[in-house]
């Protein structure tokens, strides 16, 4: 799984949706208001520098009168009138000679009027030098250093709307990204879950949900098509596989499980009856005239009587009985639990006594058959399933040999101690 | 409101002793810097004469401008020198009797000096309805007939404006110039 493993380097797509978002934003907002503020800054340095003109020129007309009869007192406070109402923060009026006539200068020499001062200086056309005139001849001139103050107060708002716009941006995005991610995520944990259910616990029934966003809705149909696939495929699979299953241990003809089983069934018996110290018995049956059937009426017959012995043999046993077919005309049948050596011996008899009636044919015609049991106990006859089928085997050609159509009790050693002990 | 201490010109000895030297004739100039700073009052006197007649328009603007000295005068010798005024007119000046009877016809302005005050009054009776700018030199209130009075110290030449002979007279004088002569009214 390199994915999962992987997984804590990759970035999300909560994060990426809301990166996303929020360079967009701050994008769109930093271009919009630098420019913004470019622009009215560019447009106010225009002002401003036409601001200070006039200001020049209005104390040009005030202190005219006063440069021409050289009054300074006069021309101080003319000055000083108008230049401490507007945006200024140094005016000096010379007259014909040169010699300071006027001088006015701000007094504040806080942070901020520093600051004023600096962006005045690099944003003003500074100082604004303007002669003053009377009657069409120079008579002085004035000298204006602008305050910069609105110039300041523009940079300044224009940097916290900028900030107040990329905060409120910021948060648009995050909620932006916060809704869109949902309406993407539902979908996707949905699929996800149900992916997880099919792969897991193999459950195929569950469904992925509709969606709002059409690609994601298409991904989900698809997905819930491969799901109706995979359900019909998986439910043909495990039938197969059932199938198969009971065709590697059945018998196809007779339905009865096969040697295989048997065999496995048997060691897992004896096992348990070791554990519990209880006791089991092995029937072996053989068909005693079935060779005879075969070559004289043809295998399809042979097959019908096997048939029925099977039917027949089954139908004389317990619950917790099990007959199986080991090959050919050869039967055998595990008897567990086992209460007593009679509970088999009366089962053997039954069965033997249930072939008496001749088997029907489909064609009409009717064949007499018997079946030659042999019958082991655990322990008695054998410890291991390998002694137990072998002396069952050993005691089914017993009774071939003394009587067909007859069960027999295996004989060997120990049993044969056992009955002497007994009697 | 030290406004004086700040102007111009600037001389250590009193007016007095410059004026008695002007009296007492140009032989008695034995000190060079006297001579100097009584050329420096001069020289303000013309700046403010000259200015004062640049805010001035006559009913027919006088191409040249007749300036007559009446009587005796401590301050008009830059005058006399004929300026050419700033807007280029020129200015023709001369020195008239008092008794003059044509003053009202032969001149623009008056500049007027040391008179007694029958000979003042005879002079403003003559110039009255005529558009005629006067201005005394000294010792003189400033209420009865002189449009403007100079008041002549070394830091400053100063002035005061007497606004009903302004209106009678028919010359209009520039506000501008007004306000300045008002507030050095108020002046200490």
């Amino acid at each position: 799984m390199k994915p999962t493993r992987k997984r804590s380097v990759r970035p999300t797509l909560r994060s990426v949706l809301g990166r996303g978002h929020l360079s967009v934003a701050l994008l769109a907002v930093g271009l919009a208001g630098i420019s913004l503020t470019l622009l009215g800054v560019l447009a106010l340095r225009v002002y401003a520098n036409q601001n200070l003109q006039l200001i020049a020129r209005s104390i040009n007309y005030t202190v005219e009168a006063a440069v021409v009869f050289d009054d300074s007192a006069a021309a101080n406070e003319s000055l000083a009138l108008i230049a401490s109402t507007e945006e200024v923060a140094e005016a000096k009026v010379f007259n014909d000679e040169g010699e300071l006539l006027a001088h006015w200068q701000r007094g504040d020499t806080d942070m901020l009027a520093q600051l004023e001062v600096q962006v005045a200086t690099a944003l003003l056309d500074e100082p604004v030098n303007l002669p003053i005139l009377h009657q069409q001849q120079q008579v002085g001139h004035i000298e204006l250093v602008g305050q910069g103050r609105s110039l300041l107060l523009f940079l300044l708002s224009g940097l916290a709307g900028i900030l107040f716009c990329t905060i409120l941006s910021a948060l648009a995005a995050q909620y932006l990204s916060r809704r869109l991610l949902s309406d993407i995520t539902r979908p996707l944990r949905g699929l996800a879950s149900v992916a997880h259910a099919a792969r897991r616990e193999r459950s195929f029934d569950r469904r992925v949900p509709e969606a709002p966003i059409a690609e994601l809705n298409e991904l989900g149909n698809d997905f819930n098509a491969l799901l109706d696939e995979l359900e019909v495929w998986h439910s043909h699979l495990q039938s197969e596989n059932q199938s198969l299953a009971h065709q590697a241990s059945h018998d196809s003809l007779t339905g009865l499980p096969n040697r295989a089983f048997f065999e496995g069934r048997l060691s897992r018996s004896v096992r348990n009856a070791a554990r519990q110290q209880d006791h089991l018995a092995l029937l072996f049956l053989d068909s005693d005239r079935f060779k005879q059937i075969n070559d004289t009426l043809g295998h399809a017959v042979g097959d019908e009587v096997l048939i029925s012995v099977a039917d027949r043999v089954r139908a004389q046993l317990r619950e917790h009985d099990l007959v199986a077919r080991l090959g050919g005309d050869e039967f055998a049948v595990l008897l567990t639990p086992l209460q007593s050596r009679k509970d088999a011996e009366h089962i053997a008899e039954k069965i033997v006594a249930s072939m008496k009636l001749p088997v029907q044919l489909d064609s009409g015609r009717s064949i007499a058959t018997s079946l030659s049991v042999g019958i082991a106990y655990y322990p008695d006859d054998g410890a291991d399933p390998a002694s137990l089928l072998n002396a069952a085997d050993a005691a089914m050609y017993q009774a071939k040999r003394k009587r067909r159509g007859h069960w027999q009790v295996a004989q060997t050693e120990r049993s044969a101690n056992e009955i002497k002990n007994r009697s | 409101m030290h406004v004086a201490a700040r102007r111009v010109t600037s001389c250590a000895l009193s007016l007095l002793l410059a004026a008695l030297f002007l009296y007492t004739g140009p032989a008695q100039a034995d000190s060079a810097t006297t001579a100097a700073r009584a050329q420096q009052r001069a020289q303000a006197v013309t700046q403010v004469v000259l200015g004062i007649f640049s805010y001035a328009r006559w009913p027919i603007e006088p191409s040249p401008l007749r300036l007559c000295l009446v009587g005796p005068t401590e301050y008009a010798d830059d005058l006399i020198k004929g300026h050419v005024q700033e807007s280029g007119r020129p200015l023709q000046v001369r020195r008239l009797l008092a008794e003059d009877t044509q003053v009202a016809q032969a001149c623009d302005a008056i500049y007027i000096g040391k008179l007694d005050q029958g000979q003042r009054d005879q002079l403003f009776q003559r110039v009255r309805g005529h558009p005629v700018l006067s201005i005394s030199e000294a010792d003189d209130p400033c209420t009865v007939g002189s449009l403007f009075c100079l008041r002549v110290s070394d830091q400053q030449v100063a002035f005061d404006v007497n606004l009903d002979s302004v209106a009678r007279s028919g010359v209009r004088i520039h506000p501008s110039v007004l306000q300045l002569s008002r507030r050095r009214a108020v002046q200490p």
